[in-house]
């Protein structure tokens, strides 16, 4: 157990020092939350809708979007510079190699989300006097179901003739559970309603992630395998 | 099944599809009594029912033959799997464009954030994304094996889908035929004309399946013949 821990971390660590290297993909998507946060300030008419009211809908719908961004790149380098053929041929369970790009892409989304909760609370003015706890566990839940689903199309999505533009079609189809039990949580949440109103979504978010994650790692060898 | 077979069965179920497609709406539009409470517009029942009804048969076929074909490796499998998946489509694409036509009716719009209707939208689009995904790669056994990936993602994900949307709004009529606290409530003829409707479309699915089944092993035999070509090419060369 801990030697597959160990190899899983061993994927994670190196896409993490690619990109502290480099900051392309945490630049990109950081970049992005942000100029989508002033871009929604000015296309909402604040004499008709109060910001406060639908910002719940919109950081979903950043982190989903900017995480596309980042996501669609996870196996560039590998098909790149054909390191992918060393890294099949090298002795690590495929199941862990998919688990290690699932949990470096859960850090780095994780971190973008944590930046457009700031965002968009400084944005739209938005005051949060709930459990932190529980908001973290709903984003955190719902950003391990994107990754999961993410990884393993993107894995797809970079081999295939189209490119990262098959992925979005591949996969909002498949997010819609994640974008209707996490978006309705925060809007509860920041709506200052009790917590036991989001445990059903709590539950149903966890039942995603690990599905997706479980099914992902049995999936992924079809995908990577020549 | 031999070529000569899969060409006869073609022919012969599609005939009698659509001599019974023919029946159906005889009996639809001149036979089976206007229901009570919803009046004419009901009709169309006889036809989006059953049609969803394959579909459904069609997208578990999909799920099935993909996970099996990804465990077996057998070629005939992800034939199965890809007819399963047009077939499929042609009655779920059948069924989102009756679902409006008598929501505009019933509901008074086109259009209603409604479960069923959600989650079918939804299908429709695993459905082109398993189309577009078998198409993009540049060796087909490779798009094979990421089609059936999403077949059993999709799956997978339905269900979760459907409670998703559900919770969030329902308006939909309740089953009334599959349902666990009335069963089979519905009078003699409707009941008929909803099995005729069911039989219609059953044998216009199993001659589309056929039929696409016959042409995956055609395109197959022409991409093997290109690769020997090829192979001959590079020999020669």
């Amino acid at each position: 157990m801990r030697a597959y821990l160990a190899l899983v971390w061993a994927v994670t660590r190196k896409d993490l020092l690619v990109e502290f290297r480099t900051y392309e993909r945490l630049t990109a998507m950081g970049a992005f939350a942000v100029l989508v946060g002033v871009l929604f300030n000015f296309s909402i008419d604040t004499a008709v809708v109060r910001p406060q009211d639908i910002a719940a809908a919109l950081i979903w719908m950043t982190i989903i979007f900017g995480g596309m961004l980042g996501m669609g790149r996870t196996f560039r380098l590998e098909e790149e510079d054909g390191a992918l053929a060393g890294i099949l041929q090298s002795p690590i369970p495929l199941h862990a190699l998919y688990l290690g790009k699932v949990l470096g892409n859960f850090i780095l989304l994780s971190a973008m989300a944590t930046l457009v909760f700031f965002v968009f609370g400084l944005f739209f003015r938005l005051s949060f006097s709930g459990n932190p706890v529980v908001l973290v566990a709903i984003v955190g839940l719902g950003v391990l179901g994107f990754v999961s689903l993410t990884t393993l199309f993107s894995a797809m999505a970079t081999r295939s003739s189209m490119g990262e533009s098959l992925l979005p079609v591949l996969v909002f189809p498949l997010l819609v559970p994640v974008v209707v039990y996490g978006a309705t949580a925060t809007d509860r949440l920041f709506a200052g309603r009790p917590v036991v109103e989001v445990g059903g979504n709590l539950r149903m978010l966890a039942a995603f992630a690990i599905i997706f994650t479980v099914a992902g790692a049995g999936l992924f060898r079809f995908v990577i395998e020549e | 099944m031999n070529e000569k077979q899969i060409q006869w069965s073609v022919g012969v179920l599609g005939a009698l599809g659509v001599a019974t497609v023919i029946l159906l709406h005889w009996m639809v539009f001149f036979w089976v009594p206007t229901e009570a409470t919803m009046g004419v517009v009901q009709r169309i029942f006889y036809i989006h029912v059953p049609a969803w009804w394959i579909a459904f048969v069609g997208f578990g076929l999909v799920g099935l033959c993909s996970a099996v074909y990804l465990w077996l490796g057998d070629e005939r499998l992800d034939r199965a799997a890809v007819a399963g998946a047009e077939a499929g489509m042609v009655f779920t694409t059948i069924g989102l464009l009756t679902g409006p036509l008598w929501g505009r009716v019933a509901w008074g719009t086109w259009w209603e954030w409604e479960p069923r209707l959600t989650s079918a939208l939804i299908l429709w689009f695993i459905y082109l994304g398993y189309f577009l995904v078998r198409r993009s790669t540049a060796n087909p056994e490779q798009g094979k094996k990421f089609a059936a990936v999403i077949g059993i993602i999709g799956v997978l994900d339905i269900p979760l889908i459907h409670v998703s949307v559900t919770w969030l709004r329902s308006l939909h009529p309740q089953a009334v035929i599959l349902s666990a606290e009335n069963p089979m409530n519905l009078d003699g003829s409707m009941g008929a004309t909803i099995g005729v409707g069911l039989l219609a479309f059953s044998l216009i699915f199993a001659s589309l399946f056929l039929a696409r089944y016959a042409v995956a092993g055609y395109e197959r035999e022409l991409d093997l013949r290109d690769a020997r070509l090829v192979g001959a090419q590079a020999v020669e060369a």
